[in-house]
């Protein structure tokens, strides 16, 4: 059985030497705009669920490199900022980021493709809170200590953000105490450990758990669903949009469904395909966006 | 019942087996004490090594979150450390900051995000860092303050549970305890049965001396001296020895009393001839009036009286001498077999003008050793002749009394010295020499013990009174044997 959200170390971790190699030269931001053939292609994977699940990462990486004709480097990092400021440097060909940063940097960005969750390029964001705890309503989270995933996320921070906007609140003032985790699985521990009373999560994540490590899902408890949202897009820096390996990687995120590796690794990812994506999508996230950033 | 309640009197089959148990107990409970000391003190050692390394290593992981407050990294660090170091079962572990508030830990539930430590758990705590052991409640308290630059930032607490090592120490404990007992146990039975074994020549010897008691003198065989120690070799060696020295003391004595009898009637001899003699000259007279005087009637007549009278005379004494010389009916004593002695120790009155008082009270056979009570008083009956001074009296009294045979022999005599008199009364003591005065006393006090009597000399006023008093079967038996 396919273990997405296997535990391990929430870091950036480089999954292979040749990504520790590509790793150092990215971080040395002195990587030239993607050209030849024989280079290796950078895609940046934020940590959604599949923090470090070396079966999926694997067969990602010989996937794509079969369809691209060459080599694939897989970047990873600690926080969603880290991998958008590489994004935007034009030291990752590709990345797939949450729906939040896209929506940030929207101008900078090309939409390669959005996934299919329950054949719906959507999710929702998901308050739980600890079995526990006797919390019905989201505002009964109020002097509770908060998990959130990471400030640039959408379900694990914007949507809780945007909520106590409306309240007027912040969640210095709303909550007890609040800290971040970097990572979806780690605000299910978080929660379902009792280190935080409540947490902000992704829903996609919290579904797929729910059956793949239904123990650790068991412990917790949703009392607020968002509106459905665009499921975090694949994207691509402007600049480097209309490289034809930019091009390759959307083509193979789109055939993946009719693929046998692609295939095993939708699986995985409990998705069923991808789709085209228009910025329209996104309309949603962006407003509640720019709500809690006209509070700030 | 007090007896046996005394140590000093308890067999060695139990002795030494309980003292062999004692020592291992003893033994035992020392190497115990040793053991659990040093296995202790290896644990906590033990423990501190490994309670460090836990601490460092969790030190490590959480120093840069707790430096940054981050509740999420510090509880992944905690949370991650748990079980991962081994002989280390943590029960929680928890961080404090130095405003005394939980950071993260990894029973959130019990310590919530920057809520106060509980001042009751606070003090169990070590306050100075390192570990605090309480081996009751099986749980041991670590303490490590986490410093930067020489800052301190916070302090990582974690309680211990030390319950597999207490169990490991009493598992220790109850195999010692079951070894050693098994141990006791075996050493004691072997020492019983080895005691046992080793002490088997005791009671074989044992047995031999109580045939000593009942008169049976036999040496222990040889195939009983073969398997055993030396001691209980030279023991058996020394106990034939006494057997045998005792067998021909014995033999030696009957010897003895045997040969006194002929001494005796060597001397009886001399004195019967002479009481035969006397009335021969009388009795040739009487035969020469006879022949100058055979148409008297009346001469004849005295004459044959007189012959009668002294023919009379000598077939007593012969009959006497004969008696004592063969011997009578070995069972019983008749009063005629007593009656006939004054008839011996006639030539002893006569010559010295004793006055022999003879009372016999012995109406019926007695279930007595005739010879030898003959023997014991014709001894003693010469032995008061002698001492007595000339014209004095003797007399001899015997009178059955209580299922014994009382005898007195007094004479008016100078008194028996006491040496000649211990004779008498031990005849345990050595025999005498043969040419010594004593050997006819010491004959009769040992004929006195060979049928089960006792000699007493008593002073009265005048000479010596010696009373034997003898043991007699009942008279039905006697009776039975005398027919």
């Amino acid at each position: 059985m396919p273990a997405i959200g296997r535990s391990g170390p929430a870091r950036g971790d480089v999954i292979t030497r040749r990504n520790v190699l590509l790793g150092l030269g990215a971080a040395a931001a002195v990587r030239p705009t993607s050209a030849s053939a024989a280079e290796t292609f950078s895609f940046g994977l934020t940590p959604l669920f599949l923090d470090n699940d070396i079966e999926l990462l694997t067969l990602l990486e010989r996937y794509l490199g079969q369809r691209l004709g060459r080599p694939v480097a897989l970047v990873k990092r600690r926080t969603y900022h880290e991998i958008s400021a590489m994004l935007l440097s034009n030291q990752l060909d590709a990345a797939w980021i949450c729906d939040d940063p896209y929506v940030q940097y929207r101008n900078q960005l090309t939409l390669l493709a959005v996934p299919l969750y329950h054949h719906r390029p959507l999710y929702q964001t998901y308050v739980i809170v600890n079995e526990a705890s006797r919390a019905q309503v989201f505002d009964d989270i109020r002097g509770t200590v908060h998990a959130f995933s990471d400030p640039d996320s959408t379900s694990g921070y914007l949507i809780t953000r945007w909520l106590l906007a409306l309240r007027h609140t912040t969640p210095a003032q709303f909550f007890r105490e609040f800290f971040f985790t970097y990572g979806h699985r780690n605000v299910l521990r978080a929660v379902g450990s009792g280190l935080a009373e409540s947490g902000s999560i992704d829903g996609y994540v919290w579904d797929v758990m729910r059956e793949r490590e239904p123990d650790l899902v068991g412990k917790t408890r949703i009392i607020y669903r968002s509106e459905w949202l665009g499921f975090p897009p694949m994207v691509a820096p402007n600049a480097l949009a209309n490289e034809p390996a930019v091009k390759a990687f959307a083509a193979a995120l789109l055939d993946a469904a009719s693929d046998p590796l692609g295939r095993q690794i939708l699986d995985i990812l409990a998705l069923d395909g991808f789709t085209t994506g228009t910025p329209e999508m996104y309309q949603s996230t962006l407003d509640k966006w720019l709500v809690v950033k006209a509070q700030v | 019942m007090l007896r046996a309640l005394r140590i000093t009197s308890w067999p060695l089959t139990v002795k030494v087996p309980l003292l062999v148990a004692g020592l291992m107990v003893a033994i035992a409970v020392a190497i115990s004490q040793i053991v659990l000391s040093r296995l202790a003190r290896d644990q906590e050692a033990n423990l501190r090594l490994l309670s460090n390394a836990y601490l460092d290593g969790l030190s490590a992981a959480v120093l840069p979150a707790v430096i940054r407050s981050d509740v999420w990294e510090t509880f992944d660090a905690l949370d991650r450390a748990r079980g991962r170091y081994s002989g280390v079962k943590v029960r929680y572990a928890f961080v404090e900051l130095p405003d005394e508030t939980v950071l993260a830990a990894s029973d959130p539930l019990r310590f919530p995000v920057m809520k106060p430590v509980p001042a009751t758990l606070r003090q169990e705590f070590p306050k100075d860092g390192g570990l605090a052991i309480d081996e009751a409640s099986g749980r041991a308290w670590l303490t490590r303050t986490l410093r930067t630059e020489g800052f301190s930032v916070g302090r990582i607490h974690a309680e211990i549970d030390i319950a597999d090592l207490l169990r490991v120490r009493h598992q220790v404990l109850w195999t010692l305890l079951l070894a050693n007992g098994g141990l006791t146990l075996a050493f004691a039975l072997i020492g019983y049965f080895a005691v046992k074994h080793m002490l088997q020549p005791l009671s074989v010897l044992t047995r031999y001396v109580e045939r000593v008691r009942d008169g049976r003198l036999e040496p222990i065989p040889q195939r009983y001296s073969r398997n055993v120690a030396s001691e209980f070799g030279q023991l058996f060696e020394r106990f034939n020895a006494m057997a045998r020295t005792l067998s021909e003391r014995e033999t030696l004595a009957t010897r003895l009393a045997e040969q006194e009898k002929y001494a005796m009637l060597g001397r009886l001899a001399s004195g019967m001839a002479h009481e035969v003699n006397n009335p021969l000259g009388g009795m040739l007279n009487a035969i020469d009036t006879i022949h100058a005087h055979g148409n008297d009637p009346a001469v004849v007549q005295t004459s044959l009286e007189f012959l009668k009278r002294g023919l009379a005379g000598i077939r007593n004494v012969v009959r006497a001498a004969l008696v004592t010389y063969k011997g009578g009916s070995d069972a019983v004593l008749t009063p005629a077999e007593l009656d006939d002695l004054p008839f011996l120790v006639q030539h002893e009155t006569g010559v010295r003008r004793l006055q022999l008082e003879w009372r016999n009270r012995v109406e019926e056979p007695l279930a007595i050793d005739g010879p030898t009570v003959r023997q014991i008083v014709l001894n003693l009956l010469l032995n008061a002749c002698a001492a007595s001074p000339v014209a004095g009296t003797v007399e001899v009294e015997a009178a059955p009394a209580d299922g014994r045979l009382r005898i007195a022999v007094s004479d008016e005599g100078a008194g028996l010295p006491a040496e000649l008199a211990a004779l008498l009364e031990q005849p345990d003591a050595p025999a005498p020499s043969r040419d010594s005065k004593g050997l006819g006393l010491w004959t009769t006090a040992h004929l006195v013990q060979r049928l089960g009597g006792c000699v007493a000399v008593e002073r009265p006023m005048t000479g010596t009174r010696i009373v034997v008093t003898l043991p007699v079967a009942r008279a039905k038996e006697a009776t039975r044997d005398a027919a």
